[in-house]
């Protein structure tokens, strides 16, 4: 399944231009990635934060620095550590003696697009500070409520879980992110490229914004408007319904995750060109949007990540 | 890897041990039919089945099952002197199914083991067709259902549910299959097993000759005789005479219906009045007689078609009474016969030889000047209650003259003796009389709302001829146990002897409840026996004629019968086709598409979208690609779309139809056989 893109069976409308060029500039930069470029791109245009999962080194904060130039986003990082403290990321209320009064200093997380690094490499209480902020697009510091810019978005990096000094992150916590991707070492040939080449960051400061906050409004809007029609509907249904059934899995999909699914396939067929979803549009995201929240039931309560996937696809008919 | 062989498949032991209870099951009420001989040759067969299943090195071996076979064959020749016919036939199929017992080895045996037991439980509706019996029955035949299930399900333990529901479904679709057979499968006027093979000799009920003690035998036995159900209100128990046979001739020891009487015009009543309408459904008795209330009062031609009124106004049926018969009858409880014809006179007049010195000094002693011929009848009612008679249904055994001796030594028995003698004495006395057989009483069963008349209600009483009054009832019992007549059946009173039934205290608590219980219990009895026995061929025409078929003859119920059964499976295939097939128009196009596609080896897997199947179809068949493409395009279009009209899905249809691949010249390599 993995790199079968579907077919774009009408003509391009216009806004494909748009994202065409977004991800022609990206994959320009991160070689050999189109898929996963994609995926993230989808992720974000459906207004879905995003976990990237991989080793480290293989270009995560670049990707997430790269797509914060691309979109025209104002980009703040936090390196998430243990010693990290939830006020590092919301942001403290100094006393100014001048004024004689509190003043809030916003923390990175009044931000645009916020780069958490490293996100399992802090303790729970600060994962949770960030985590909060993501689900309700606003923070509560002293007891009065600040909101959070518009777009907002969250892209997390984690290192697999079995790497030392690390805090896995819960399922609930999991559930939050729209989808979660691997990167994976580059194909050989890209490789050879990237050694030749010119250093990524450096390309990636140089970087203009191709996206205006207008076109990526008006692209998260066209998401919604994208059709899925009443088999599309039954298609995420039985793929839920299969989770929550197949004794592979603790437990199945949640709602939220079924929400997001659905959403993650209309975006996906808006980078198709389309304006209506097709069975391969979900499928394309099934591995992203579904694997993560779902934990196997065998001992290690570890999935394969394709593996599931696979299984998946091939359990649920297509309608 | 080979698909595992269902058929042959080795069975497991519950499977094996569920079919052999099954059979004995299906086999018990079968039992009192056969010979003891075929239920022990069953029983043998099934201890050697249970030690088989618990010590598998005791099965048998080909000889020992060669011998079975042999001494089972034989057992079945012996015990019935044939091996067709109903009794012969059914004790063969059973020897030969409890042998297939012992060869229960594969899956294939046990499913002609369960399609046997079908016959079997067909077989036993020759026997009896109760109400209880079908039920029974019937649950065995829902557990041979069962068991089918099971062994078709595939290998391993089919989940218990899973058998249950599939047995519950294939029930309850049969149901209405049962329903169009019940009402139209024709039916035959005599019954298809009576092929001369064997003679049903067993009577049931009542005989057609009255000696000493012949009903005495029927006064123990508990079996219903018929029931009446009443239009106009329900006479007096004493007045429920239900008239059989009549009696002329006597000989020796017994009376008889006689053969000298000139087949007369049937009887007709110069006088009659309250009048009484009922209907009767007769259990089978295998005789002709039928039972009508003194006396009957319909014209010749008003009786059913199949019955004839006789001299005496018996009427009878003129084929032996083979299943349940319904009559309708009207009779008037007073009347007044015509004179009786001088030859039935004459034959009302005949003594046996067997008249003793004094007998007829007895008879003499009440003749005296004057004395009217009911005068005369008064005396011989006179005689029986004032001398030393006793009502008994145990009376003491007679000897060559069974008259004399009762009238002068024993004295004491019961209705048939009293009426036998009583009719001689007349006769002697120059009183024409003659016997009548039939029922007393009759026990009305409130919940019902008819009346059960019992074979111990059985009872024989006297006519005599009186100028000017035709044939009067006279009932001699009556003079010596006037509670035969007007309280509850005499059998009742006996106690010892009798039958369990009777000896619970009636008027109790448990007595009463018990009663309930019983009439309950028989008026779903003829219930059954309204709605289902007695559906009829008669029944079956009336069926058709409602629904204006007559015109079409004989050959309207068998189409009719073939054209609803047709429709009810259809239905049922429908409906299981619906739940397969979508309803859709534009998935059934596409999936009408993709079957013809895995036609030329290209199928779809269940999880593969429709563009990736396009893209794989092209790059298989690049021929097809085009069009395939196309047609995908269609009905993603109609299909996944907001903005699609009816003419798309038209078109779809149009294109899928016209769309028949070819095979490829050389088959798709085994990288395309996706799934």
């Amino acid at each position: 399944m993995k790199g079968s893109l579907p077919t774009t069976i009408h003509p391009d409308p216009p806004q494909a231009n748009l994202t065409e060029q977004v991800l022609a500039a990206a994959g320009a930069i991160i070689l050999g990635k189109e898929h996963a470029l994609r995926l993230a791109l989808a992720c974000l245009l459906a207004r879905g934060h995003l976990l990237i999962e991989d080793l480290p080194g293989v270009g995560k904060t670049t990707l997430a620095h790269l797509l914060a130039r691309l979109l025209g986003l104002q980009y703040s990082r936090i390196q998430f550590t243990s010693d990290l403290l939830p006020a590092d990321v919301i942001g403290v209320s100094v006393y100014e003696r001048d004024n004689e009064r509190f003043r809030f200093h916003p923390g990175p997380v009044f931000s645009q697009l916020v780069l958490a690094d490293e996100i399992n490499r802090a303790t729970p209480k600060a994962q949770s500070a960030l985590l909060e902020a993501m689900e309700e697009r606003q923070v509560t510091v002293d007891g009065e409520t600040r909101p959070l810019p518009d777009p907002f978005f969250v892209i997390a990096t984690q290192n697999p879980s079995y790497q030392i000094g690390t805090y896995p992150l819960p399922e609930s916590q999991l559930d939050r992110f729209l989808m979660r991707i691997r990167l994976g070492y580059p194909p050989a040939a890209q490789e050879k490229v990237l050694l030749a080449g010119e250093d990524r960051r450096a390309m990636v400061e140089r970087q203009p914004a191709i996206l205006t906050a207008a076109d990526l409004a008006r692209l998260q809007g066209l998401v919604s408007q994208v059709t899925a029609t009443a088999p599309i509907i039954d298609y995420c249904l039985a793929i839920l319904q299969f989770t929550r059934r197949s004794e592979r899995f603790v437990h199945g999909l949640s709602p939220r995750a079924g929400v997001g699914l659905l959403r993650a396939s209309k975006a996906w067929a808006l980078l198709a060109g389309r304006t209506y979803v097709i069975p391969e549009d979900v499928q394309a995201v099934v591995p992203a949007c579904c694997i993560h929240r779902l934990v196997g039931g065998d001992a290690a309560g570890r999935l394969d990540h394709d593996e599931v996937a696979a299984l998946i696809l091939a359990a649920v008919p297509v309608p | 890897m080979a698909k595992p062989d269902l058929i042959d498949a080795p069975s497991r032991r519950d499977q094996t041990l569920a079919i052999t209870l099954t059979v004995a099951a299906a086999y018990l009420p079968l039992g009192r039919f056969m010979a003891w001989e075929v239920s022990a040759f069953l029983a043998l067969v099934l201890v050697l089945r249970f030690a088989a299943a618990r010590w598998p090195a005791a099965t048998p071996g080909r000889w020992t099952l060669l011998i079975l076979t042999l001494v089972g064959g034989l057992n079945c020749l012996v015990a019935n002197q044939s091996l067709v016919g109903k009794v012969g036939g059914t004790a063969l199929l059973v020897t030969m199914l409890a042998l297939k017992l012992l060869e229960l080895r594969t899956r294939r045996d046990h499913r002609v083991v369960a399609i046997v037991l079908g016959l079997l439980i067909t077989v036993q509706f020759l026997f009896d067709r109760g109400l209880g019996l079908t039920l029974y029955l019937g649950a065995v035949a829902v557990m041979t259902v069962a068991l089918l299930v099971d062994l078709n399900g595939g290998l391993g333990a089919a989940p218990w549910r899973r058998t249950a529901a599939v047995t519950a479904r294939l029930t309850l679709q049969a149901a209405p299959l049962t329903v169009v057979l019940f009402l139209l499968f024709p039916r035959l006027d005599a019954p298809l097993w009576n092929l001369g093979l064997e003679r049903d000799t067993g009577t049931i009920g009542m005989t057609d000759h009255l000696e000493p003690g012949s009903v005495g035998e029927l006064v123990i036995n508990g079996e219903l005789a018929f029931r009446a159900r009443f239009a106009t209100p329900a006479p007096k128990r004493q007045q429920l005479y239900w008239r059989g046979l009549v009696l002329w001739e006597v000989d020796d020891r017994r009376w008889s219906q006689g053969a000298d009487l000139p087949p007369g015009k049937a009887d007709r009543l110069a006088q009659m009045a309250d009048l009484i309408d009922y209907e009767v459904v007769l259990e089978p008795s295998r005789q002709r007689w039928l039972f009508t209330l003194d006396l009957p009062a319909q014209a010749p031609d008003e009786y059913p078609a199949d019955t004839r009124l006789g001299a005496g106004f018996a009427l009878t049926a003129t084929a032996p009474i083979s299943s349940a018969k319904r009559y309708h009858a009207r009779s008037a409880l007073s009347y007044q016969t015509k004179a009786p014809s001088e030859a039935e006179r004459r034959y009302a007049l005949q003594v046996p030889r067997n008249v003793t010195a004094r007998m007829r000094s007895l008879v003499a002693g009440w003749s005296r000047d004057g004395a009217t011929d009911w005068d005369l009848v008064q005396a011989g009612l006179n005689f029986f209650n004032h001398e030393e008679f006793h009502y008994t249904l145990l009376p003491p055994r007679l000897g060559a003259n069974p008259w004399d001796e009762f009238l002068f030594e024993t004295r004491s028995g019961f209705c048939e003796h009293y009426a036998g003698s009583f009719a001689i004495l007349m006769r002697l006395a120059g009183v024409p009389a003659r016997v009548v057989l039939g029922y007393l009483g009759g026990e009305p069963n409130r919940i019902g709302g008819y009346h059960m008349v019992w074979q111990s209600d059985a009872h024989a009483w006297v006519e005599v001829a009186i100028a000017g009054r035709g044939w009067v009832r006279v009932d001699p019992t009556s003079a010596v146990a006037s509670f035969r007549v007007d309280n509850q059946g005499a059998s009742r009173l006996l106690g010892a002897g009798a039958p369990l039934r009777f000896q619970i205290d009636a008027a109790g608590p448990l007595g009463r409840a018990i009663r309930q219980l019983r009439y309950l219990a028989d008026s779903v009895d003829a219930a059954w026996q309204g709605w289902v026995l007695d559906f009829s061929s008669e029944e079956q025409k009336r069926l058709v004629d409602g629904l204006g078929l007559r015109e079409y003859g004989e050959l309207a119920l068998a189409g009719i019968m073939m054209t609803s059964v047709a429709l009810v499976m259809g239905l049922i295939l429908l409906a299981l086709m619906r739940q397969a097939q979508p309803q859709d128009p534009v998935t059934r196009s596409y999936s009408l598409l993709c079957r013809r596609l895995a036609r030329v080896g290209l199928t779809r897997a269940s999880g593969e979208g429709p563009a990736d199947f396009a893209r794989r179809v092209g790059a298989a068949r690049p021929d097809l690609a085009v069009a395939v493409g196309q047609i995908v395009g269609l009905y993603v279009r109609c299909h996944f779309t907001a903005h699609h009209t009816t003419a798309d899905g038209e078109r779809l249809a149009l294109r899928v139809r016209a769309f028949r691949p070819r095979a490829a010249r050389h088959p798709p390599g085994p990288r395309d056989q996706r799934g």
